[in-house]
């Protein structure tokens, strides 16, 4: 019967497409971070609380969380160099204390790190681990990693009054009866194009008046870098500035996260809300 | 196939609707989620096609004429089969679509979730369970063993279930799915559990007349109250006689060959399987149940008036047979000469057979057409006249294209027919088959 092929075709096809996103997904090999869910982290390891791992606190089920690690240590009980009560009485416990000391002032050795990487079984909730972290922290150069979620963003666009047409918007950041941050953008198709200061003022300072020998010249630096590197991104890309060492690099001992970036999301969205200045 | 209207599928429509008309509001339409909710809608159609393919399984008798007979029913039953399967495959291709402008990895998350969502995994389990049963029903891996079939088949029971859990913790409409799936798990109840005990009837075989080698006419007697049916109908029948070499407690659908007022249910029975052959040598005295009777081949006229599209009851009939395909005819030549009613529409049967030992019951048919006026018994013998033509046709029944037809045989003899009629300008609702070679 037709029917019969169609629907066999069809699901040779369903599976080809199916294997052909699994495969690509494994491929890029970016896990995304949306595939982490509250039981489970990026590396889809069990989550536990510091109440589950005191469940088990006995020679029978002995698990022990080391640097925001949990590992079930029951197996190796039986291994341990030392009188059986040393080990026990670090199970259902943080016991970071007892492997960076093991009662003599010494830490535990590598060999026995490398051992109690077998036995690991989780990360504590609210933890940060150790080696589980070898992430973009030491990559500080110039391109921050533009693979930030965007979607709180949106959302918090979309709670927003209004639809952001195609134009130029300029908006301010008022305080203390001051205009601190002046500045103007253009939008296309949603992207955040042009974008330049009009005024930078703070305590006494115009930072658009500054010559590159003035001590606060790299914070303006910093701000400048802000309009470069938002330059073609998407708009909900503002909210990046709560975190604007995400955004900017550190200048001359000037920490990129000491940017007062709410002041620029803040004159941005004065400037969406006041709608398009000209076309 | 012509598609004719019946007065059941109005309903069986609404039912198929229902889900959606109440879901299809409440999915956000805005210029994001269309594709989002395009897929929960193959969803929603999916499980509705599922579901009503299982409220269609019930094969109450009596009820079955209001959607066009049982054979029709099963057809839409089949259909709704296929295109639940087409549409949860759509539904799962759909999602990842949804969510692919995200990220390829997010459109992954979406199909293959963390464990604890178990929602998504249930969806899974229900589409694995229903590939089990579907595959082989739908022909992946050629025909198989009937009975083998039909027990697969019970997975459906579970898949449903478990597609119903699925959308339940998904779902903001419950009740529209607790009543449909309410329904349909009372089918398959009705259909597994209770019919065997409540539908069908014990009977006794009182004798049977061997019509040749491989074909024996069983003769039926009612232990208690028996079944009442119209000439053309079939019933399922279940030998009770542990002592058959195949075939015990199994039920097939045979066609009843003898008239609807007859004391005796006969029914014509040709070896094609174990179990057909096994019948060949049930003895007397030896019980079997009757459950029926089903379909609409001679469709009833009463139906007709009913709003269904039926035959036309003043013009003449032609009658094409072929092998024991005759046995519908066999019984509305008997209900003829038993009723010797005069208001019937003139019938000529053309019985189509490879030589003359196989053409059953012909001597009956022929007594039968002599005793009677306004019918007529022609015979085409392959062997001899090789495939049957237009001229061989127009010469026993010159006026063929005008006739009501109704036609039982071999697939392949349906087909040569159908072309030849069509050809022939005789329109598709005046062509009437039935053929039942998968029930």
């Amino acid at each position: 019967m037709t029917s019969n092929r169609i629907a066999y075709t069809t699901f040779v096809a369903f599976v080809s497409v199916v294997l052909t996103l699994v495969v690509v997904n494994l491929v890029q090999g970016n896990p995304d971070p949306s595939s982490a869910s509250a039981g489970e982290n990026a590396r889809d390891e069990a989550v536990y609380r510091l109440g589950q791992v005191a469940e088990h606190n006995h020679a029978g089920s002995c698990w022990k969380a080391i640097d925001g690690v949990v590992y079930d240590l029951t197996e190796y009980l039986p291994n341990h160099p030392t009188e059986e009560e040393v080990f026990t009485r670090w199970c259902g416990q943080e016991a970071t204390s007892a492997w960076l000391d093991k009662g003599n002032g010494r830490p535990h050795s590598p060999r026995a790190a490398a051992r109690l990487e077998d036995y690991r079984i989780g990360v504590l909730e609210g933890g940060s681990p150790a080696s589980a972290t070898p992430q973009a922290e030491t990559v500080a150069h110039s391109t921050k990693p533009v693979s930030v979620d965007n979607r709180l963003g949106q959302m918090m666009l979309g709670l927003a009054p209004g639809n952001y047409l195609d134009g130029t918007y300029r908006g301010n950041f008022i305080d203390r009866g001051l205009i601190q941050v002046s500045l103007q953008f253009r939008l296309e198709a949603g992207r955040i194009k042009g974008m330049s200061y009009r005024h930078l003022f703070y305590r006494d300072q115009d930072y658009l008046k500054m010559n590159d020998g003035a001590e606060l010249y790299p914070v303006l630096r910093q701000y400048q870098q802000i309009t470069e590197r938002l330059e073609g991104e998407p708009m909900e890309a503002i909210f990046r500035l709560y975190e604007p060492q995400n955004v900017v690099d550190d200048i001359d001992g000037y920490s990129g996260a000491t940017l007062r970036g709410a002041k620029v999301i803040s004159a941005f969205r004065d400037g969406l809300n006041r709608g398009v200045y000209s076309w | 196939m012509t598609f004719r209207k019946y007065p059941g599928d109005l309903l069986l429509l609404g039912l198929f609707l229902l889900p959606v008309v109440i879901a299809a509001p409440a999915l956000p339409w805005g210029s994001q989620g269309w594709l989002y909710s395009l897929a929960e809608l193959a969803g929603v159609f999916a499980l509705s096609a599922f579901l009503l393919a299982g409220i269609l399984s019930a094969r109450i008798p009596g009820i079955d004429p209001w959607f066009g007979g049982l054979v029709r029913l099963w057809v839409v039953h089949r259909w709704l089969g296929f295109s639940a399967f087409m549409l949860v495959m759509a539904h799962v291709l759909l999602l990842a679509l949804a969510t692919l402008p995200m990220s390829v990895g997010a459109s992954v998350a979406t199909l293959f979730p963390p464990l604890i969502h178990r929602e998504v995994w249930l969806g899974w389990a229900a589409f694995l369970t229903m590939l089990v049963f579907i595959a082989p029903t739908l022909g992946f891996f050629g025909t198989l063993h009937y009975q083998r079939w039909k027990r697969l088949h019970l997975l459906s029971a579970p898949a449903l279930l478990l597609a119903l859990v699925h959308t339940l913790m998904l779902s903001t409409t419950a009740w529209v799915w607790w009543l449909l799936s309410a329904l349909a798990l009372a089918a398959i109840a009705w259909r597994k559990l209770l019919s065997p005990w409540l539908a069908r009837k014990p009977y006794v075989v009182d004798g049977m007349d061997k019509l040749a080698r491989d074909v024996v006419e069983l003769r039926l007697r009612p232990k208690g109250k028996g079944i009442r049916w119209q000439a053309g109908q079939f019933v399922y029948l279940t030998p009770m006689d542990a002592s058959l070499a195949a075939g015990y407690r199994e039920e097939h659908p045979y066609t009843i060959a003898s008239g609807s007022g007859d004391d005796e249910l006969r029914i014509g029975i040709k070896a094609v399987g174990d179990a057909t052959r096994a019948l060949l040598d049930i003895k007397p005295g030896a019980e079997v149940r009757i459950e029926g009777p089903y379909g609409i081949f001679f469709d009833s006229p009463a139906l007709a008036a009913k709003g269904a599209d039926g035959p036309d009851p003043r013009r003449k009939q032609l009658w094409l047979a072929g092998g024991i395909g005759i046995t519908p005819f066999v019984s509305g030549a008997r209900d003829r000469i038993e009723a010797g009613e005069t208001h019937r529409p003139d019938a000529s049967l053309l019985y189509l057979a490879n030589r003359p030992e196989r053409a059953y019951y012909l001597d009956e048919l022929i007594r039968i057409a002599e005793a009677c006026d306004g019918f007529a018994v022609h015979t085409h013998y392959m062997n001899e006249h090789g495939v049957i033509t237009r001229d061989y046709l127009a010469e026993r029944c010159p006026d063929f294209a005008e006739r009501e037809i109704y036609m039982c045989g071999p697939p392949g003899m349906i087909n040569h027919l159908q072309t030849l009629l069509r050809h022939e300008g005789v329109p598709g609702h005046r062509i009437h088959t039935e053929a039942f070679d998968f029930l």
